[in-house]
């Protein structure tokens, strides 16, 4: 497995002598994210996000199975995360490398632990019958930042996606195709995003927002904020480097809430953009199944 | 000068009336074309097929791929470590590293040589490249002894490139030849730098303004990604300097 290319001396230097002047490479601000683009599939739950040249792709799916036996009333939900040798030859398959460990950590706290999605409601036959949601998060190309960008991908891949209607009748569960009744989306809480700080100098005191991949190398130390546009904190971690002085953590806190608002808005105003290119001639209100809460 | 040029594929007959001749000169092969004896010579990319008459070089010109080095191609390599007499450098990642002789600087002797850590840059020349076998660089011409420009670079910044816009850097006439000009105008523009550009797909800027080498790697990354023109990049360039300012 060939070791994943080192900067330069020269380039180590002067990034930092760049943003001592307050300049980055691209000419972004400090707390400005590269151009974030999302594309929906032709199926529901495929997100396609590109963030600057980082690309994730996520993909969810559902099928029914047993659930765990010591929760019976709970659904399954998944995430898995992929990093292989097309994103860059130092990744390998069946080897997770601590980027992947570390990736795949974040967005399980981030978004199955946060409780985002309510498990609950994928329980069909207490103790027999459930659904397993899985997301498959497929890492493109690696430009830096992916955590940021593989969280929005799997929120909005589940945002997306709808499962097959059922109901039961006399103990007999009957799974709808999409030509019987159309499908329904997950009972989903709350979205909650990642927002990574990247830190420089000898004592932290840089901070960037959206690190490429040239920036992530070089710096002392990271932070991911993952909350929600509500302001709730999901999740918190610094994971080793150089301290931060706590107040500038906090200030990289309210950053990150701005941030999150914006995510939010552009993933709804996306959503919605999706579901008026689906619904042809206007039947989808008249097609579903599905009460309101 | 460059006189044919025709599309090739891989594997493509070369119509012999393209090859140059000439009297003394042996016919030199550039990038992209394998020679298969006896008497074959087969394209191994796609691209553009250059026969240059006055050199009596034929090669291939195409953009993106990998760098695969070839004799007297001016490179910036980084020296990833230091062995008994030679540097291990890196022309491109995860492919394997070239050497460099300690000796083979500008008047250096075992005691003078330049010292060079690991991560640290150097501007050479491939010496040496045959194939299955790894590339040997110099910085120092074989026939004069001097540096010829060629040595360690320090300060400044690195950037990549696509090897097409390297080569069209490297070309003697890059405005006319090449469709580029963006350098040019950034030096017209009153701005102070040097370049070093490698064939590796890589340039080098350095100037004593941080914000000057930060414009030129933009101006340069985005006339690369957005295949510019000359016209295209004159507006690109008094862009970039309005926003400096």
């Amino acid at each position: 497995m060939p070791r994943e290319a080192e900067p330069s001396l020269n380039e180590r230097q002067f990034v930092l002598q760049a943003l001592t002047e307050n300049l980055r490479l691209d000419g972004r601000e400090f707390d400005k994210y590269r151009p974030l683009e999302l594309t929906f599939g032709d199926e529901y739950g495929v997100a396609d996000v590109t963030l600057g040249k980082t690309r994730v792709l996520a993909k969810t799916s559902a099928e029914v199975t047993v659930p765990y036996v010591d929760r019976p009333l709970d659904g399954i939900f998944t995430i898995a995360t992929e990093l292989s040798p097309m994103t860059s030859p130092a990744f390998e398959l069946n080897r997770p490398t601590e980027t992947e460990v570390l990736l795949s950590r974040l967005i399980e706290k981030t978004v199955r632990r946060s409780g985002a999605m309510d498990t609950e409601s994928l329980c069909l036959v207490a103790g027999q019958k459930c659904w397993s949601v899985r997301v498959d998060v497929h890492v493109l190309s690696h430009d830096g930042n992916l955590t940021d960008a593989a969280c929005f991908a799997v929120v909005a891949a589940l945002r997306h996606f709808r499962k097959p209607d059922t109901s039961m009748e006399g103990g007999v569960l009957t799974v709808y195709t999409p030509a019987e009744r159309e499908p329904v989306p997950l009972s989903w809480l709350h979205s909650p995003f990642c927002v990574t700080w990247s830190f420089y100098g000898e004592e932290g005191e840089i901070a960037l927002l959206d690190a490429s991949w040239s920036e992530e190398q070089i710096r002392v130390g990271s932070c991911t904020i993952s909350l929600n546009r509500h302001g709730e904190i999901c999740q918190i971690a610094k994971l080793g480097g150089t301290p931060v002085e706590a107040v500038a953590l906090l200030q990289c806190t309210n950053v990150a809430l701005t941030k999150v608002k914006e995510f939010s808005t552009f993933l709804d105003k996306k959503l919605a953009e999706d579901a008026k290119r689906r619904d042809k001639g206007g039947l989808m209100a008249e097609l579903s199944a599905e009460n309101d809460r | 000068m460059t006189t044919e040029s025709l599309l090739v594929l891989p594997g493509d007959e070369i119509d012999p009336s393209l090859i140059p001749t000439h009297k003394k000169n042996p016919l030199r092969l550039g990038p992209g074309l394998r020679h298969v004896p006896p008497n074959h010579i087969l394209p191994t990319v796609a691209g553009q097929l250059v026969a240059d008459h006055r050199k009596t070089s034929l090669y291939v010109e195409y953009n993106g791929g990998r760098y695969i080095p070839s004799v007297s191609d001016l490179v910036i390599g980084q020296v990833t470590r230091s062995a008994a007499d030679l540097y291990y450098v890196n022309l491109n990642p995860y492919t394997p590293n070239a050497s460099l002789p300690h000796l083979a600087f500008e008047g250096a002797t075992k005691k003078t040589r330049p010292q060079l850590a690991p991560g640290a840059l150097v501007y050479a020349r491939i010496s040496l490249a045959n194939r299955h076998m790894d590339p040997e660089l110099e910085c120092v011409s074989a026939t004069t002894g001097k540096a010829e420009g060629l040595g360690p670079l320090t300060g400044g910044m690195i950037f990549d490139i696509s090897l097409g816009l390297a080569r069209r850097l490297l070309m003697a006439r890059s405005r006319e030849a090449g469709g580029i000009a963006v350098l040019e105008l950034l030096g017209a523009e009153g701005l102070a730098f040097e370049t070093a550009v490698g064939r590796n797909g890589k340039v080098w800027v350095g100037s004593e303004n941080t914000k000057t080498v930060v414009l030129v790697g933009r101006a340069l990354k985005e006339t690369d990604e957005k295949g510019l023109d000359v016209e295209q990049q004159k507006k690109l360039v008094q862009k970039l300097i309005k926003q400096m300012r």
